[in-house]
Parts: C-alpha cells; structure tokens; sequence
C-alpha cells in the first residue's frame, strides 16, 4: 500500500510533465504565415510542493509558512489549499516522508545498495550526524522573512524532482543547483550513511516534523506480546528504538513518520498504531 | 500590498520578463513551485538558473525563443480563440505571485501597468518598415493587434497603406510576440551568406535587407529591432 502510494507519485512527478509539454518546435517563419502551435493543456499541474486538479489545490504546509513569512500577508485561497495536508499531517505526524515522498521512495531503495555495498566491500562510514533540520529551516525562513524571499523550495529533494522534470521534458534542460543537490545527496546516501538527509537535514521534512510534534497517531506496544527480539529497533530507517519508547527524549520521537516497518517486522506483532493523546513516553510509563 | 518588502541582496542589472500578471512584489510571492510552466500551453515559462543568485527558478519569458501567445489558440477562420478563461499561469499559480486576468482582447489591452509583463520598445533607426517600408510582421503577427501596436503613429497617415509600426505603452502588455517576429536578428541576416544552408521562408524574405541594414549600422545596436523591457526583479 506505502509502495503503491510511492510509486503512484513518482509516476505523477513524471507523467504531467510528459503531458504537458508542448512538442511542436515552432519558428517565427510559420507564425508570418499564420500559423500558431496547437496548445497542450493539463488540467493536472504540479508536484509534492504545490499540486492542483483543476480548481482543487493542495500545497505543502512548509510552503505556506514560508509564504506567510515572506510576504507578511494572509492569501486565503493558499490557506484552503494547505488545509488537508496540514490537518493530516497534525493528526497523523511526518506521513509525507514515508507514504508520498519520491525521494524517500528512491532512498529506500538506495538503503538496499548501501547494505549491498557494506557486505561486499567492507565499508564501515557509519557517520552520526546531529539533527540539523529544525536549524536549517530556522535559518531559511528567516532569511525569507528578513529578505522577503522563500528559500526552502530549492533546498526540498522531492520539489526539486519534480522540478527537474519539469525542465527536462518542457524545454529538455536540467538546472545546475538541483541536479547537484540531487545527486550529492544519493551519492552520500550509497556511500556513507544510509537516510542522513532525512535524518539530519531535510528542512521540509523538519518543518513537518514539527508541525506533528503533537500528533495522535502513534505507534505503541503490547507489554505483553513483546519477546524483546529489538528487530523494530533494526527496522527504524532513522535509528529510533521502538522497543523502549522511553529512551528519546524531547524532541527524537517527532522524527517517527508513522512508516509502519517496525510493524511489519515485528514477529509476535506486538506494535501497533493507535489514537492516542498520551505522548511516547506516558504511553511507556503505563 | 501589505508591508510587503522586497529587498534584494543582489539585484540584477538587466531586467526580467515576468509572464503576465506578475504582482511588484512577485520574488516573495512566488514559492518556487513551478506550476505556471506546466501550466502554460506553448511552453513559453522558463526558469532562472544559478547565475541570477537568489531569483533562481524564478519564472520568466524569453521573447527570442518562445515568446508568450497569451493563452491564445488560432482557428480554423485564421482568428484568435482564447483557449482558457484566464491565462493559465495566472489561473494555476497558488500564491497569486501571478494575478488572474480574464482572456479576452479587452482585458488583456487594459491590464494595470503594475501586472504587465513588460512594454515593447520600437527602435526606428533598425526597423524594416520604417527604413525601408518593407516589413510590419510586428503589426500583423500582435496578438492585440491595433490595440498595442498601430499601423501608424496616431495622427500620421502613410501612402498607399504603408506600415509605420507605433508601439502603444498604454495598451501594450508586453508579452514578447513582436520581438519574436522581428526579423532584424543576427542570424537572419548570416543565413544570406551560408551557401549551403537552404534558408527558409522568413530568411528568404528579410534576410538580405536585414544584413544591409546591419552593415550600415554597425555591431553596437541592440537586436531585434523591437525589444520587450520587462521587471527589474
């Protein structure tokens, strides 16, 4: 189901621009004889930053903050269009990350190359970086507000996906700092530590992380059917321990995005999620 | 606009064509999402790269590749439809950086001065028609056509229907058509000395005219001959 939804977007990221790009090579010689080139138009426009059908928009809740900062005014159809997302990332946490995110789709797969890597060659950088994402973002939308100019779009792996697509398949181009961003990132991805972008510098990602901080679905485990096997702790792409909630303190637990792995690999299937108001910690004195 | 400050740490000297409907304060409204170049039927939007500093994939127009049709389609009759409501990248654009304007003829010519894109400016000097009275592409190709651009100055009546193009600010939205179209470029007029390229139409037509006049005018002009000025964000 995660997969399907992962690979649903990947497929849109690449198919509206196909869509929508305009094929006809076009010179001022056949505009004097009258002719203009047949339009092409989608209805469908947009990737994971902003993303419409028709009149109905959805945006990213870390774009409308920035907007917001940036031009100190209130735009109310930007604030109906981050509604849903926004309610479903404060009810469900990082959900963005680990069910629509293309590049969290193309890290996982590059986590199985990591693992590869590890067992063939002997390559032992585990590098343990700090979570650096809430003082990137700080740092951009300051900059947007004290500038006037939104940031984070160029620092957001799956908008820059997208918009490389974009420039590929309309005017058969690549941009020069996202196709570098990209690619600095997979590389570090593959050879040294596995997720460090979503762990420690995704400033979306920590946006989002912030904004479901209080979210109320949550994992949590059954005492009883839990046999301590510590798989869950294995599973957790960003080294979180599910088998002792209590061990991260503050802020470590906004970091979960709700991906269900530890879930699935649970052997006695004593995790599970649920609606709960305590957070992780309450939930483990009890 | 409400306390809206744009301050810009490097501000670029040349100026920019924003697609139509760009708000003055369009650099912090516009989030970087990329939608008016998906949207835009013809493809016209491109994006800034790294060399312009922090205005990079910031939308704009480039008028000598792909200039901006104004939503417009032609018909089967040789006129102009409009092919949506509003032109699209005002009507995709999610953080109204690009203002909604209706498509139609009389909206499009009266469109505020603080939501056009550019005004076209006529340099008379390299002009075809007004040297040699033998172009007027400009006139005919405007998508508001007698609106922004005239046949003759105001007040000015030509001999036997010669065309003196006027470019009219107050109507003109800037959207690049003309310079499209304008046949005083650099490569129109090469295309006269390559033997062994067979030129097309366009180049046919203009191309020894146009290598005439850029003899006698030297290399220090400005091509084509009528250019769009667009923001200076």
């Amino acid at each position: 189901m995660r997969r399907l939804c992962q690979i649903s977007v990947l497929a849109i990221l690449i198919g509206v621009p196909v869509y929508s790009q305009n094929p006809n090579n076009w010179s001022p010689s056949l505009i004097i004889h009258g002719h203009l080139p047949p339009p092409t138009m989608s209805r469908v426009t947009g990737d994971t930053w902003s993303f419409a059908i028709g009149d109905f928009h959805l945006t990213h809740p870390v774009a409308f903050v920035e907007n917001l900062l940036s031009t100190k005014e209130f735009y109310l159809p930007l604030f109906i269009s981050v509604l849903i997302p926004l309610s479903i990332t404060l009810f469900f946490g990082r959900v963005f990350c680990s069910w629509l995110c293309p590049i969290g789709f193309l890290l996982e797969l590059t986590m199985k190359v990591n693992s590869i890597f590890r067992r063939r060659m002997d390559l032992t950088y585990e590098v343990r970086i700090r979570d650096f994402r809430y003082v990137i973002l700080t740092l951009l939308l300051l900059y947007g507000f004290i500038f006037a100019f939104p940031m984070v779009s160029i620092f957001d792996p799956p908008h820059v996906l997208g918009r490389e697509l974009i420039y590929l398949f309309t005017h058969q181009q690549l941009s020069l700092s996202g196709t570098v961003l990209l690619l600095l990132i997979i590389f570090f991805e593959i050879f040294f530590t596995p997720r460090a972008w979503c762990r420690s510098f995704c400033p979306s990602g920590g946006g989002l992380s912030l904004l479901g901080i209080k979210r109320l679905w949550r994992i949590r485990i059954n005492p009883q059917n839990c046999i301590s096997c510590k798989k869950c702790d294995g599973a957790c792409p960003y080294g979180l321990t599910p088998s002792n909630l209590a061990a991260h303190k503050g802020f470590a637990w906004a970091m979960c995005d709700n991906c269900g792995l530890c879930r699935d690999i649970c052997p006695t299937g004593a995790i599970s999620y649920s609606y709960t108001l305590k957070s992780h910690q309450a939930a483990q004195m009890r | 606009m409400i306390g809206a400050v744009t301050f810009l740490p490097l501000r670029r000297s040349e100026t920019v064509l924003r697609p139509p409907g760009a708000t003055p304060d369009f650099p912090a409204r516009c989030i970087r999402c990329g939608r008016c170049a998906e949207a835009c039927p013809y493809d016209s939007i491109r994006f800034l790269g790294i060399a312009s500093g922090i205005l990079v994939h910031t939308p704009y127009i480039d008028p000598l590749q792909t200039p901006c049709y104004l939503c417009q389609e032609r018909g089967h009759d040789g006129k102009n439809r409009p092919v949506s409501k509003f032109l699209r990248c005002g009507e995709v654009c999610p953080t109204g950086a690009l203002q909604r304007i209706v498509n139609d003829k009389e909206t499009l010519s009266m469109v505020p001065k603080r939501l056009k894109s550019g005004t076209a400016v006529l340099d008379r000097r390299l002009c075809l028609a007004w040297q040699y009275n033998f172009c007027g592409e400009c006139y005919f190709n405007c998508p508001l056509k007698d609106k922004a651009i005239l046949a003759c100055p105001p007040g000015v009546h030509t001999v036997a229907g010669g065309i003196r193009p006027y470019v009219d600010p107050v109507y003109c939205i800037g959207c690049g058509m003309c310079t499209y179209v304008c046949p005083v470029r650099k490569n129109v007029a090469e295309s006269v000395m390559l033997r062994d390229m067979k030129p097309n139409f366009f180049e046919e037509r203009y191309g020894a005219l146009v290598h005439k006049l850029l003899v006698r005018s030297g290399d220090l002009v400005n091509l084509p001959a009528i250019r769009v000025t667009g923001k200076s964000y």
